[in-house]
């Protein structure tokens, strides 16, 4: 693995941006890299919604092998490293995900739990920070309904009924908070 | 074909990122996508948005043998030199493909043989592909009856798909390969698209890959290669020889 320095707030950012651009070269030793740096954090975004580790895990496969045959594409993304691949595993674990027995964890408290504490991270953390920092901002703005459904949708890969099934409201109605939320998410976002 | 309504196009993009929009309605935005270069900007401005809110979910560390899994898959690819990797790896080196065909010609051209001669001269396909299994063992056969459509037929179904589907392509001299949809596992695939003949045009080869339900979620071939063949494009305007 290699060194970093610390110093620089978007090392983090540019040291996988790096290991994408030499995976793209065929450079399996970056590659090896690059899953070892993402791979619990992807890991854990995808059971959250397929839920069993057996299928997270051929999600992981699935994804990385896709990561290492387009990560030429990688350059032309024009996105954060850590955001194109979730969204690689995002998609993979929704394509996938099967549920024969739904048991909707409950997200009202999510950002009160579940999660890494909130002391600053390390410095070559920052600028994935930043845009953390932003979208909880713009989380914790939003009515509670809103933020429920949104966070049931997209934390669990939930569609608008099952969300609706979980709180036992009309369907009509979780749209609504869902449509509405994200509105206003995007109105806080691009603030 | 692109989403003309504005509102409707932010409400999509917005719904994909999300996970809300599910199943069938999730592969035709995925379609739009590929087509609409406005609209992956969306998603990709939705998916900057949102996705770093995973960043404060509790890392899992998966059990090793996930890495060992997609090293073997990467493995399965190794062929794959830098040269090619550059150039858009293995699915886009020409190399590899025409390797490939010197291999399975000789039964391809025997089995194209059989079918056409069997037809009368004015049902002549415009092109046919005799797709095959690294060992050789035909599966799928490949004819466009007239233009835009293209009727494929499992000749040796899988025993098993485990509920994944497979997918059909065409493989370009130059770029990436095009999907031309999800086939049946079974029994014959009548596909007819919008733009069929474009897709096919400088098509070399035709393959199969496994797919999750409902097709690639990337729009490029993200499983394993099933089986492929040669395209053996008919001179269906000249005279049929004598049988």
């Amino acid at each position: 693995m290699a060194n970093l320095s610390p110093a620089a707030p978007n090392v983090l950012n540019e040291r996988l941006a790096a290991l994408l651009a030499q995976a793209g070269l065929g450079n399996r030793a970056a590659f090896a890299d690059l899953y070892e740096a993402t791979k619990s954090k992807l890991f854990a975004v995808s059971l959250r919604i397929v839920r069993e580790r057996h299928i997270a895990e051929e999600v992981l496969q699935d994804s990385f092998v896709n990561i290492w045959n387009n990560a030429t594409k990688y350059a032309v993304a024009q996105s954060a490293p850590m955001t194109w691949m979730t969204a690689i595993v995002r998609n993979r674990s929704l394509d996938i995900v099967r549920r024969p027995f739904l048991e909707v964890q409950d997200e009202d408290d999510f950002f009160a739990v579940n999660m890494e504490d909130e002391r600053p991270g390390p410095d070559d953390q920052l600028v994935a920070r930043r845009d953390q920092v932003k979208i909880e901002r713009c989380m914790k703005g939003l009515d509670g309904e809103q933020q429920q459904t949104i966070s049931l949708a997209f934390f669990q890969g939930l569609s608008h009924s099952e969300v609706a099934s979980h709180l036992g409201k009309p369907l009509g109605t979780v749209k609504t908070h869902i449509r509405r939320g994200l509105l206003k998410l995007k109105g806080c976002l691009e603030s | 074909m692109k989403l003309g309504n504005p509102e409707l196009r932010s409400k999509l993009a917005s719904e994909y990122v999300l996970g809300t929009l599910k199943g069938a309605a999730r592969r035709r935005f995925e379609d739009y996508l590929q087509r609409d270069a406005a609209l992956r900007s969306d998603v990709a401005q939705w998916e900057a948005h949102l996705n770093p809110l995973t960043e404060r979910l509790l890392p899992v560390t998966p059990h090793a043998r996930v890495w060992k899994k997609i090293e073997s898959r990467i493995d399965g690819s190794s062929a794959a030199t830098n040269a090619d990797k550059k150039s858009g790896g293995l699915w886009e080196s020409l190399a590899f493909w025409r390797a490939f065909g010197l291999g399975a010609c000789g039964l391809a051209a025997a089995l194209v043989a059989a079918v056409f001669l069997a037809k009368p001269a004015d049902q002549s396909p415009m092109l046919t592909a005799v797709l095959a299994e690294d060992n050789n063992v035909a599966r799928v056969f490949i004819e466009q009856p007239k233009s835009g459509m293209l009727m494929v037929k499992m000749v040796k179904p899988w025993k098993t798909m485990n509920g994944m589907a497979l997918q059909l392509w065409v493989v370009p001299k130059e770029g990436a390969p095009r999907s031309l949809g999800v086939i049946n596992d079974t029994g014959e695939t009548k596909l007819v698209l919008v733009g069929m003949d474009e897709k096919l045009s400088g098509g070399l080869v035709f393959a199969v890959s496994k797919e999750p339900p409902g097709g690639s979620p990337t729009g490029q071939p993200t499983g394993s290669v099933m089986c492929k063949g040669a395209i053996a494009h008919m001179p269906s305007k000249q005279p049929q020889p004598p049988i």
